[in-house]
């Protein structure tokens, strides 16, 4: 399937901007949005959905990029951490990960941010305990979790007082 | 997906049901809990009515995989894909639930139990689609166990569903399906059949755990041997079971 | 300046762009004219290769070359297609034979990368299976399979330590002991794979790769390739992730191989059961007799280790001198004997792993010592504290020890852990039994070795540090900046650090071993102390004042007493016409207890790391599961430079070191590993992290001593030792084998029933 490389022409609406990409026809996400987007956030790592280093937000949903089709997402909202970022403004998820030193290597950190606003939009009620289990999908192994784990109590509790 | 990245398929041409709105969502006929082929199952997960009618099935779908995995995978490839190391495949067939297939000849039904034929194999026919599953909501209580030997994420050592509905203490129905232990989900009715009519009690669940136990030819893998695996299909039915009847009440029900 | 930068807690520079993504990782890099690699491997553990045909893969789309190591063999360009820290053993691709599934046998470089694994798909190596030995001790043995032809006895490296008279005092001994404990083969696991770019030009090579040892790359390819060491340039972005995988020389050599031949820059990234086939952590069978007192005093040991090295030599054969020093523990052994034997085997060559040789070692004698105290009847904690290491005790390697804190480790962790005190929890349900551990470890640091680092002003107000420790995690870049920034007394917003590139930054032995914090330190202390001195001079010069007469403050000097007669560096350098000062400063050890490989003695480490963990579990006794429901750890710091790194060092060890304890093995069927990947081999998820995880990085007393050592593997080794210790006072088996599987545990119990019955 691969040795032809048959590429065709797809339009993708990443970070919020719709744009004309040709892509080999059998494009996973992850390679289509480093490779054609110039996406650094998304990355690659153990290519089959479990490490969650390449998350991306599906119409809002966090998928595994190295885990679909680029032809199969043509008529979704795509957002990475980058997009979540509001030019120098970053996004709240952000803001707490940066404010906790939520980042060692930093290689699974955009991951985990896409993750948690996710998980936090998704779910406008998640506890802490729920939104932990779902974190269990991400894996670092810098062993982050305890700084990620504050932001995360940080942003739950930012959002109880606000709600 | 998967399978195409590991080089397992190879297929010429894919074909996506995904815009389909038709064969998504959760609703209920009767009594029972109707839900689209295409429903996530992170929705499966979530719906009130599943989460009412059928507890045991919303959690064993929240514990599939990671949150990735269920925002993408359906109620019915999960059935499909007849993976015999997931979890909601042991609490459909406890439930009885049945899918709804479309073929080239029309429409058909089939419970999920022959369904699931092998590892990833099914009985759907050639051009044969499932539209839906149906679950029934008989049980006034069910529950399910998923044992992980290692990690947090990894996939059951055992999964053990069972099920009941009580006449004031009698059972006046029971089923137990085990998974992840062998090629398919085990369930014996006779095991449970047998004690219909009688209490709950740490006899009977002992008794029933045992027979699991000494009935079911696990697989060997590196989450368990064969040895290991019939020990914790003893320990996970015999739990299972002390759930349900921790949940009807049953006296002495919890040790 | 206002603030010291010694312990501030200042965020990593390049925070920003790791919290959103957009930091570059060598997987960022490319070239113009790049084409792409793909490695086809083995998938037989041992034998002869007969014929490898190329030509389909050759002739598919895109294909620039396919190189086999017969091609490297007969290359005139390659001096020498061979490479190895402790000996040069390893081809970049097998020639003649393959010594284990999965190593590299081939490889095709085409246009695209799915143009490279579509033909690699293609090549098919007819090998001539020969029997094989995955198990080390089973290779240790008379007839067993040889590995290398040149080491028939698959000897990879021996050392031997012998202090006082060992046999004497077993004679004498309360009590003796005999134990034998085994660690597992595993993988570091670094999200970031294995990658580099590899381009010749003129003659000469620059390598982009994801190393932990630039200027180790940077020889090891000079010396392939025949060519000066200045005529090969080694770049190293920070790494996604190190923990010793990306340590010596791994994937370099066949990507610039591959790149000559190809005539084309080349990239090469693994996936990841590549990344499993090309490093493990050494598998390890350590037998432990020790003779006590009556008191529980260790008055004989008595010690042998065996370490599997893998089908290449890599580290082992001098590590197995850094097994023999790190074995006592940090424990009084007037009498001991030490063997340490590494072994070839036909699996996947070997390497560090954080706690290299030392987590396997630590776990034997931390359990061992456990088993002593409760056959004594006398408290773990108590026994440990009877036989610890004090200042001015002297070592197994007869140096004497110096700022030791292993008591004040010992106690800080067992109060964290509420020793003494029952574990026993209310509401635990009848199978659920919770038990404490507590474990004290050690670990040399490389001894002697050599960093050194620079600094340089400029007339544009700029100041930057150039050292070539990679940032792996660790925030070393930052790190750097704060150690400079306090040696100059200037706030660290103001000091720039280059990455290491061995073209501009200077040497540097390895980032390994928990050494850089403190070896780059005392090299930048050197090039400012220099630095300051020049400057000082000329702007006194400038001033017309005596040199004694000016002093530095916050990134000027200034005449003392006249503090409005004040000239910043960049102006004193404007005004000298020097466009840039920069002074080097050099950080070099001195040690020499491996001069005799049978007769190790003398100063194995001018410092000697100490950590200890205590741990709390829960045992369901039905299914053998064990929960880490607890742990704190605790390391000697001497000074912190920054606290939440230092704590994620300390607490990121213990989560990594749950792994090799619960659950992460190498698991092999027919010689081939079964789990190369995320699903079959599994690493610690947020959910295997101890609900409660403390930690305490020890500073020193007297404030006045201002030395600071690494903390980067410190609580690692500790891990295993206080779970398995902490499973026995829970549910009384013993487990002697990692890792603490549930099924292995159950059969313990099992048999501990029948013995009790």
């Amino acid at each position: 399937m691969a040795e032809a490389e048959e590429t065709v022409t797809v339009t993708l609406d990443v970070n919020g901007e719709s744009r004309e990409v040709e892509i080999v026809a059998d494009e996973t996400l992850v390679e289509t949005l480093r490779r054609r987007f110039g996406l650094r956030s998304v990355r690659a790592t153990c290519g089959i959905g479990i490490c969650g280093t390449c998350t991306v937000q599906l119409d809002g949903l966090a998928v595994s990029s190295c885990s679909l089709l680029t032809q199969q997402v043509t008529d979704a909202e795509i957002t990475t951490s980058e997009g979540l970022a509001d030019g120098d403004d970053l996004a709240a998820v952000q803001e707490a990960f940066l404010e906790h030193r939520a980042y060692q290597c930093s290689y699974c950190i955009p991951g985990m941010v896409v993750a948690v606003d996710a998980c936090m939009k998704n779910r406008p009620d998640v506890t802490f305990e729920e939104l932990r289990e779902e974190l269990a999908g991400n894996l670092c192994r810098c062993g982050t979790y305890p700084q990620i784990l504050e932001a995360a109590r940080d942003l739950i509790s930012a959002r109880n007082q606000a709600g | 997906m998967l399978m195409m990245r590991q080089g397992l398929v190879d297929p010429a041409r894919l074909v996506s049901l995904e815009r389909l709105d038709a064969l998504r969502g959760v609703s209920l006929d009767d009594n029972t809990l109707v839900l689209g082929a295409c429903t996530s199952l992170t929705d499966v997960a979530a719906d009130d009515q599943v989460l009412q009618r059928a507890p045991s099935l919303a959690y064993a779908c929240q514990r599939v995989g990671n949150v990735r995995v269920r925002n993408r995978a359906t109620i019915a490839g999960n059935v499909a894909e007849a993976d015999y190391a997931s979890d909601p495949p042991a609490v459909l067939i406890t439930l009885d639930a049945e899918c709804v297939i479309q073929g080239p000849g029309g429409e058909r039904r089939a419970p999920v139990r022959e369904v699931i034929t092998g590892f990833y194999e099914t009985s759907l026919a050639e051009g044969e689609v499932i539209t839906a599953v149906r679950v029934p909501t008989w049980p006034s209580a069910s529950t399910y166990h998923k044992y992980i030997s290692r990690s947090s994420e990894d996939r059951p050592c055992v999964g053990v569903a069972a099920a009941a509905r009580f006449a004031g203490d009698e059972i006046a129905r029971l089923t137990v399906t085990v998974g992840a232990t062998a090629e398919l989900p085990q369930r014996f009715d006779d095991v449970t059949d047998a004690v219909h009519g009688g209490v709950l009690d740490a006899d009977t669940r002992a008794q029933v755990a045992a027979a699991y136990a000494e009935r079911i030819e696990p697989i060997s893998d590196a989450r368990g041997s064969a040895w290991y695996r019939t020990r914790m299909v003893e320990v996970f039915v015999r739990r299972a079971l002390e759930d349900l009847a921790h949940a009807h009440g049953v006296a002495g029900g919890v040790r | 300046m206002t603030v010291n930068p010694i312990g501030l807690d200042y965020p990593m520079k390049d925070a920003r762009d790791r919290v959103v993504g957009t930091m570059r990782f060598t997987i960022d890099h490319e070239v113009e004219g790049m084409a792409h690699a793909r490695v086809v491997r083995s998938m037989v553990p041992h034998g002869t290769i007969t014929s490898i045909d190329t030509a389909e893969a050759a002739a598919m789309p895109g294909v620039i070359a396919v190189v086999t190591g017969a091609d490297l063999a007969a290359d005139d360009r390659i001096a020498s297609p061979f490479f190895g820290i402790g000996r040069k053993d390893q081809p970049p691709l097998a020639i003649g034979k393959v010594r284990y599934a999965g190593e590299p046998v081939a490889v095709v470089v085409a246009e695209t990368e799915r143009q490279a694994r579509a033909a690699a798909e293609t090549v098919w190596p007819e090998i001539d299976e020969t029997p094989f030995a995955t198990d080390h001790l089973e290779a240790s043995r008379p007839g067993a399979p040889v590995v290398h032809d040149d080491w028939p006895d698959n000897a990879c490296g021996a050392f031997r330590l012998h202090r006082g008279d060992p046999d004497a005092a077993f004679a004498t001994a309360h009590r003796v002991y005999e134990m034998t404990y085994t660690t597992p083969s595993a993988n570091p696991v670094p999200l970031e794979p294995h990658v580099g770019v590899a381009h010749w030009e003129d003659g000469r090579l620059t390598m982009w790769s994801s190393t932990q040892w630039p200027h180790v790359v940077r020889n090891e390819l000079a010396n392939i390739f025949g060519l000066e060491r200045e005529a090969v340039r080694v770049i190293a972005f920070p790494l996604g992730g190190g923990f010793g995988a990306k340590g010596q020389v791994k994937m370099e050599p066949l990507i610039a191989c591959a790149a000559l031949v190809a005539g084309r820059p080349v990239r090469l990234q693994l996936d990841r059961d590549e990344v499993f086939f090309t490093v493990a952590k050494h598998a390890a069978t350590m037998r432990f007799r020790t003779g006590v007192d009556a008191d529980g005093q260790m008055i004989a040991r008595e010690i042998e280790l065996h370490y599997d090295a893998g089908a290449y030599a890599n580290t082992t054969p001098g590590g197995m001198g850094n097994a023999v020093v790190r074995s006592p523990g940090p424990y009084r052994s007037p009498n001991i004997h030490i063997t340490a034997n590494g072994w070839y085997t036909n699996t996947v060559p070997t390497g560090s792993y954080r706690g290299a040789l030392t987590t396997q070692v630590a776990f034997a004698y931390e359990s061992h010592l456990d088993e002593i105290a409760h056959d004594l009847g006398i408290d773990p904690v108590e026994l440990r504290r009877r036989n610890l290491l004090h200042d001015g005790d002297e070592y197994a390697t007869g140096e004497s020890m110096h700022d030791v804190h292993f008591a004040e480790l010992l106690d800080d962790v067992a109060n964290a852990i509420g020793w003494g005190e029952s574990a026993a929890a209310d509401g635990d349900p009848p199978h659920i039994r919770r038990g404490r551990g507590v474990a004290v470890i050690l670990k040399s640091t490389p001894t002697p070795s050599r960093s050194e680092a620079r600094i340089a002003c400029r007339a544009d107000g700029t100041i930057t540090a150039y050292s070539s420790g990679v940032d792996m995690g660790q925030g070393l870049s930052t790190t750097i900046a704060q150690l400079a920034a306090s040696a100059l007394g200037v706030h660290p917003d103001v000091v720039d650090v280059v990455d290491p590139d061995t073209d501009i930054t200077p040497y540097d032995a390895m980032t390994a071993g928990s050494r850089l914090t403190h070896a780059a330190g005392i090299a930048l202390g050197h090039a400012a102390t220099d630095l300051l001195a020049a400057l000082a001079e000329l702007a006194a010069d400038q001033m017309e004042v005596a040199v004694d007469d000016v002093e530095h403050v916050d990134g000027a000097v200034v005449v003392r007493g006249a503090p409005a007669m004040r000239t910043s560096w960049g102006q004193v350098l404007a005004d000298a016409g020097v466009a840039e000062l920069a002074r080097d400063g050099v950080f070099q050890s001195e040690g020499g207890a491996f001069a005799e490989p049978m007769d190790v003695k003398g100063v194995a480490s001018v410092h000697w790391h100490q950590g200890a963990v205590a741990a709390e579990v829960a045992v369901d006794i039905e299914t053998g599961k064990v929960t880490v429901e607890r742990c704190h750890g605790a390391a000697f710091a001497g000074r912190v430079v920054n606290p939440t790194r230092a704590r994620q060092q300390s607490e990121g060890s213990i989560i990594m070191g749950l792994g090799p304890t619960l659950f992460e093995e190498y698991l092999l069927d027919n010689g081939q590993l079964v789990n190369p990947n995320l699903s079959d081999y599994m690493i610690p998820s947020v959910l295997d992290v101890p609900v409660a995880l403390t930690s305490h990085n020890m500073e020193h007393v007297d404030r006045a001593n201002n030395e600071i050592h690494g903390v980067g593997e410190m609580t690692i080794p500790a891990v295993a030792p206080a779970v398995a210790n902490a499973v026995f006072d829970a549910v009384g088996v013993r487990i002697r084998d990692l890792p603490l599987r549930a099924e292995r545990v159950l059969r313990a119990l099992d048999a501990q029933e029948t013995t009790d019955g």
